[in-house]
């Protein structure tokens, strides 16, 4: 299977040098044609490459997979949002989002032991208010962190906003066990029952109903926020303070509202994907969320920071990868993932969907 | 009589001369941590101290290492964790399990930084700014999940133990390989004082503040950045080296973002761009709470509850004092001169009275 992977790359890049040389040389936007022609090779040799790995591990074993990582995908996805969210208003990479999410994942522990010891709802009561709570801390972090400290830094480069975001994560680290015991905790999952699917001419594919119930959570979110972008007048400003935040704020745009409700939200993304993530085998610890937050990263340079649609696809597009790859080998998983993510953005320095700015010289 | 005093004149002219050598201070500095390492032998000084000031020093070469990457390349990199690690299972493999001779294992290990560092350099050259240093972190993360799976190599999850090191087949002491930590960490100091005075640490500068006004003046970018990634790989591994020799076991987890985000807080907190700066830097993160903080009681009850004062230094030197501690102390400094000579100039006003 990687040696007809490896023919096909190869026969796409010689390709692409011909049909440069030969054609593309003698017209006028080549520089245009040339990034066009590269994006459809990209696209074969990426459709290509997960024809060859469903063939190798069977459709049934890669659907049920699929399956049974959504939850993961949806987690990362979640993250994913909420990074590119505060990228676009804030012009940084939060290193803080896994850690705001582990302290509303924490949040909701905590009051699930609560509620069970001093009253009788049912589990479900209690769940989807774990879920509130958990967004509405997150959602809180992420507002003060804004209004508190990013608005009151004189001086803003992009790598001392970094810097400050890498502050909290040590705030938040140090704080976790004194605020929650040094004990890991758990989440529940909303069910631990599942569906059985009958797809004609293969075997009963199973779905756990937690990954349905986190799937639909997720895309109702998903479609809520980019409603919300498309439609409200908050989106309208989150897209102007992205575009240039001077500019926004002498047409009258508050963006330091705008600011500080991205945070705030990009939190509460944070706190909802750390709640859906805490069930699937993961006790609740101070650091559960890092290998999220390393593959968000990922994701968003694989789809690129310029839109916030690519980000997304970044991130569905490395959970295939890595569902793929643990069929073919479980122990190099990763590395195989990274690899992966590490050639595509070799080729496409700006992420799959970037574009370029021009820069001032 | 006169010429004896002009002797004397001489003499004093000439130490002053000494002291104004830029390696004076370091190399002061470095005497005075070998009499410290001395006074700990004698048992003036407790050996955890020692041992917390030791392992600053390894992590302070490493920062200096990152310096020439973000103070003076401009590059910004989370890749340290894995090279450090790479370093400390080049020696733990190589002179611990397979036993060869230290000279053998220095020459691998900075052969693979070498390469190491060349390939990031390439990376470097297509893929800029916050998605280099994903990137690198990508790289970083590689690299830990080698560490975890080439168990052949590493020992996988459960850790590399180091014992019975040997130097020229003599065999080494925990006291010796503290000097020899201080003496690696002086020569580290003047070799980076060196180069960020020469033409090459200006290229570098010059690459940071622009690229294009930097190759405009004939300096080549593939050559200085690929430079600039060789030398912190090769810093990062020295260190791992040298944490190997002073922990004397290396696991997974240690290399992982944790570990390059701190040595970035260092560098930033002390001053991207000068030595004195990281090495104060480095103190504040690492040093400060395993000798200062792990003192107090609430520590000693949750020891992680240490990140919250480094978190909070971070958050504050940033968001006030952007150039690092050592504006700070250079504000401080200017303070002290001012009001000195206000007070100066009201004592002579007192005295003689006003002169108009």
């Amino acid at each position: 299977m990687i040696e007809k992977l490896l023919y096909v790359i190869l026969a796409a890049v010689g390709l692409y040098e011909l049909v440069d040389l030969a054609v593309l040389r003698r017209m006028k936007k080549r520089l245009v044609h040339r990034a066009r022609l590269l994006n459809l090779l990209m696209l074969l040799v990426i459709l290509t490459g997960f024809a060859f790995a469903i063939e190798a591990m069977t459709l049934y074993l890669f659907l049920q997979i699929v399956l049974l990582n959504i939850v993961e995908m949806c987690v990362l996805v979640l993250a994913t949002t909420g990074i590119v969210l505060i990228f676009k208003t804030s012009v940084t990479t939060n290193f803080a989002q896994g850690t705001i999410a582990t302290v509303g994942a924490f949040t909701a522990a905590k009051l699930i032991i609560y509620l069970t010891a001093n009253s009788a709802m049912p589990m479900s009561t209690k769940l989807i208010l774990a879920l509130v709570s958990s967004a509405v801390v997150c959602f809180l972090i992420g507002l003060f962190i804004d209004t508190v400290i990013f608005r009151h830094s004189r001086y803003s480069n992009p790598v001392g906003k970094q810097m400050i975001t890498m502050g909290i994560v040590l705030v938040l680290f140090g704080l976790m066990p004194v605020l929650f015991g040094l004990l890991p905790l758990t989440v529940e999952a909303f069910s631990y029952e599942g569906q059985i699917i009958n797809l004609p001419n293969m075997f009963p594919l199973f779905l756990p109903n937690h990954n349905l119930y986190a799937l639909c959570i997720t895309v109702a979110m998903l479609v809520t926020l980019f409603a919300a972008l498309r439609f409200t007048k908050w989106g309208l400003g989150v897209r102007a303070t992205a575009s240039n935040e001077t500019v926004a704020s002498m047409m009258g745009v508050n963006t330091k509202l705008i600011t500080a409700l991205s945070w705030g939200i990009a939190g509460a993304f944070g706190g909802v994907a750390a709640f859906l993530f805490a069930p699937v085998g993961n006790a609740v610890t101070v650091s559960f969320m890092t290998p999220v937050q390393v593959n968000a990263f990922l994701a968003s340079i694989l789809g690129g920071f310029s839109s916030f649609g690519g980000p997304l696809v970044g991130a569905v597009l490395i959970n295939l990868f890595s569902s793929i790859a643990s069929a073919i080998n479980s122990v190099w998983t990763n590395v195989i993932v990274y690899v992966l993510v590490l050639l595509l953005v070799l080729a496409k320095p700006l992420g799959l969907f970037g574009k370029k700015t021009a820069k001032k010289v | 009589m006169t010429t004896l005093r002009l002797s004397f004149d001489r003499i004093r002219k000439q130490l002053a001369s000494i002291a104004r050598h830029p390696y004076f201070g370091f190399l002061a500095f470095g005497s005075i941590l070998v009499v410290l390492r001395l006074l700990a032998i004698g048992g003036v000084i407790p050996n955890s101290l020692m041992k917390s000031l030791v392992i600053t020093m390894i992590y302070a070469i490493i920062a200096l290492g990152f310096s020439l990457l973000l103070g003076y390349g401009g590059l910004a990199s989370l890749g340290t964790a894995g090279f450090v690690g790479l370093g400390t299972y080049f020696i733990g493999h190589f002179s611990g399990t397979l036993g060869y001779p230290f000279a053998a294992t220095l020459l691998i290990s900075l052969l693979g930084a070498i390469v190491l560092g060349a390939i990031v350099g390439f990376i470097s050259l297509r893929i800029e700014g916050m998605y280099l240093a994903i990137i690198t972190l990508g790289l970083s993360e590689i690299l830990r999940e080698v560490f975890k799976s080439f168990t052949a190599f590493t020992n996988g999850v459960n850790g590399l133990g180091f014992r019975d090191f040997a130097l020229f087949g003599l065999p080494v002491s925990d006291t010796a390989v503290d000097f020899i930590v201080i003496f690696v960490f002086i020569l580290i100091i003047l070799g980076t004082l060196n180069i960020i005075k020469s033409p090459t640490g200006r290229a570098l500068l010059a690459m940071k503040n622009s690229d294009s006004a930097a190759q405009s003046m004939g300096i080549g970018l593939m050559k200085y950045r690929l430079l600039a990634f060789i030398l912190a790989t090769i810093y990062a591994v020295i260190g791992g080296l040298l944490y190997m020799m002073d922990q004397q076991f290396s696991i997974p987890t240690t290399w992982s973002l944790d570990f390059s985000l701190n040595i970035l807080a260092a560098v930033v907190v002390g001053g991207a761009q000068s030595i004195t700066g990281i090495i104060l830097g480095t103190f504040m993160i690492f040093g400060l709470n395993m000798t200062v903080l792990k003192e107090i009681a609430f520590f000693r009850e949750y020891p992680d509850a240490t990140w919250i004062v480094s978190g909070l230094l971070i958050i504050l030197i940033t968001m006030f004092y952007p150039g690092g501690l050592i504006r700070l102390i250079q504000a401080i400094r200017f303070w002290l001169v001012k009001t000195g000579k206000k007070l100066k100039r009201k004592w002579r006003i007192h005295r003689y009275g006003e002169d108009d």
